[in-house]
């Protein structure tokens, strides 16, 4: 920090940051403090650093079932996205003609449609199907969600990939095919990565369509538990703001985990595409 | 044999075929079902009637609708351009090289991975009256804390939603606003300053041209995620007090749950077209912008 300038410039992005972090501190103070303190009285900052609540808010909301549901959902909804959008991204991007660009043209408009539009006729279709409380139903709802904007990603990203990446192992005796999956999809890695977590944390969080689909006490995901939890236990905000941080913690640990390849997937593929 | 053999060396004619089916079924169809319901009194219960644009004529007739769609437009109205403006921004500060820029950039983005119902929650903690953080900060700072009660106010309780909004997914926009800068190439700013550039020059006539893709992306994703705001809402007020701070999202909810499935379906409809007509505008414009530069 030599010059004033410098100094300025750390002031600003530390207000920044901790204008951006301010909410999750209050939200940990909250969860570590024991039941019976007078919160933010005298504004001492350091909580008790009680866990207990942790173990009761696990316990008394059955946050392990509901975490195993959305694991499970978030996982097969996120494999199911990248296995059908890369390759539609990838007839659309290779093989142009009129039923690819209407399709594309069709999905771009799509991505203009909230999901609480067809609520009413979605639901008599998964009842239709006995979708209703299923995890399977639940994978292929969050999957046909995703797949706009992840096939937006992979076409942008395959439109600027050079076709020499597949065409060797065609002459090698792959069929167009064989060689996306073999070759081609191994270049898509930066895409894949950012479509895992954009599209991994919109089905983690999915509240709305949860709430409709997931109705049964044993098919909760975390959304829905932290919602119950709010709606039920009035004033135990302490048990209340454990349970919250259990439901963030997992999406906050994945997004530090894979936010390198995030960025650098939405700028080849929105971006630049 | 042969015909098996010509199919499978053909496979990658249909790779977009299973996109299209689980797209067409859960989405598609139940769109195209919805146009059909919302021209009817279908209340799930009793067999439904077609009774034309009923419903749509009701829309401009319900009170309740008008309030909800004023909510929803000074919503989105507040909230897009901010996004916008301070994601903008905030991408200008953090594409500068300095100490642990990686770090704030995933600071800044962090609020945008939590989903919107628990943040609402964590900001109702920080502004309940009377017993709020955001209470006792200004009580222990003598700054007066006389209307402290920022939710129980139809209008204050609004511009507290813009606000929380426009925090939590400045990340978001900030993050497609850095990926466009990053690929604008450094030449050209070169060749501005020979030109005699100075910085707020070369930032109207190079980065923002430049950052067009960028400028699409957010815009259009900013009028969609704002005009069908829903989980903050439900959060921070659940549309009180009365029906103030209802949004149409929340609305089709309710309808829903009442069992007016034909006329809650009908609203989305209209919500619908409420947004995807401003989408449509806004394309054409900076379409032909980028045309002319």
């Amino acid at each position: 920090m030599k010059n004033p300038r410098t100094l300025g410039k750390y002031t600003l992005v530390t207000g920044m940051s901790l204008l951006s972090l301010i909410p999750f501190y209050i939200l940990l103070y909250l969860a570590l403090n024991k039941p019976s303190r007078t919160l933010f009285n005298g504004l001492s900052l350091l909580p008790d650093f009680n866990f207990s609540n942790f173990s009761e808010a696990w316990e008394s909301s059955r946050m392990g079932l509901a975490t195993l549901n959305s694991l499970i959902i978030t996982i097969g909804g996120a494999f199911l996205i990248i296995l059908v959008a890369s390759s539609a991204g990838y007839a659309i991007a290779r093989y142009s003609n009129i039923f690819h660009q209407s399709v594309f043209n069709l999905l771009l408009i799509c991505m203009m449609i909230p999901a609480i539009i067809i609520t009413v006729p979605l639901y008599t279709l998964m009842k239709s199907i006995g979708g209703i409380n299923t995890h399977w139903a639940m994978i292929l709802l969050m999957a046909s969600n995703g797949i706009p904007f992840s096939v937006f990603l992979y076409t942008g990203f395959i439109k600027v990939l050079p076709r020499e990446i597949e065409e060797s192992a065609i002459i090698d005796g792959c069929t167009p095919f064989t060689a996306f999956w073999r070759v081609t999809f191994h270049f898509l890695r930066p895409v894949t990565a950012a479509v895992v977590i954009l599209q991994g944390l919109a089905i983690w969080n999915n509240y709305g369509q949860a709430v409709f689909f997931l109705q049964g006490q044993d098919m909760r995901t975390i959304p829905l538990a932290v919602s119950m939890f709010f709606q039920q236990y009035g004033a135990q905000w302490n048990l209340m703001a454990a349970a919250a941080v259990i439901g963030l913690a997992p999406a906050v640990l994945a997004f530090l985990i894979f936010q390198k390849y995030f960025v650098k997937g939405i700028t080849a593929g929105a971006v630049k595409g | 044999m042969n015909i098996l053999r010509k199919l499978w060396n053909d496979l990658h004619l249909f790779m977009a075929l299973p996109a299209i089916l689980l797209f067409g079924l859960f989405f598609i169809y139940p769109l195209v079902q919805g146009i059909g319901i919302s021209l009817t009194d279908s209340n799930g219960m009793t067999a439904p009637r077609f009774i034309g644009l009923h419903n749509f004529a009701d829309f401009f007739h319900d009170a309740r609708a008008k309030r909800d769609v004023y909510n929803t437009v000074f919503f989105a109205i507040g909230s897009a351009p901010l996004l916008n403006l301070f994601g903008f921004l905030y991408a200008l500060i953090l594409d500068r090289p300095f100490k642990g820029k990686g770090f704030v950039r995933a600071v800044v983005y962090l609020p945008a991975v939590i989903s919107p119902l628990i943040m609402g929650y964590v900001w109702y903690f920080i502004l309940q009256p009377d017993r709020g953080f955001l209470y006792h900060l200004l009580a222990s700072l003598h700054l007066g804390t006389g209307g402290s009660d920022w939710l129980g106010n139809a209008h204050s309780a609004l511009i507290v939603l813009v606000f929380i909004n426009v925090w939590q997914f400045v990340g978001m926009t900030m993050i497609i606003y850095l990926a466009g800068l990053q690929s604008i190439p450094k030449e050209l700013y070169e060749a501005g300053e020979i030109d005699g550039a100075g910085y707020l020059k070369s930032l109207w006539y190079i980065t923002i041209p430049m950052v067009v893709q960028s400028i699409k992306i957010n815009v259009v994703t900013n009028i969609i995620g704002s005009l069908s705001v829903f989980e903050v809402i439900i959060a921070l007020t659940d549309g009180g007090p009365g029906y103030s701070t209802e949004s149409l999202s929340i609305y089709i909810l309710r309808m829903l749950y009442g069992s007016f499935t034909g006329y809650s379906t009908a609203v989305a409809m209209i919500l619908f077209a409420m947004i995807i007509i401003p989408v449509f505008i806004f394309m054409r414009y900076i379409n032909k912008k980028e045309f002319e530069m």
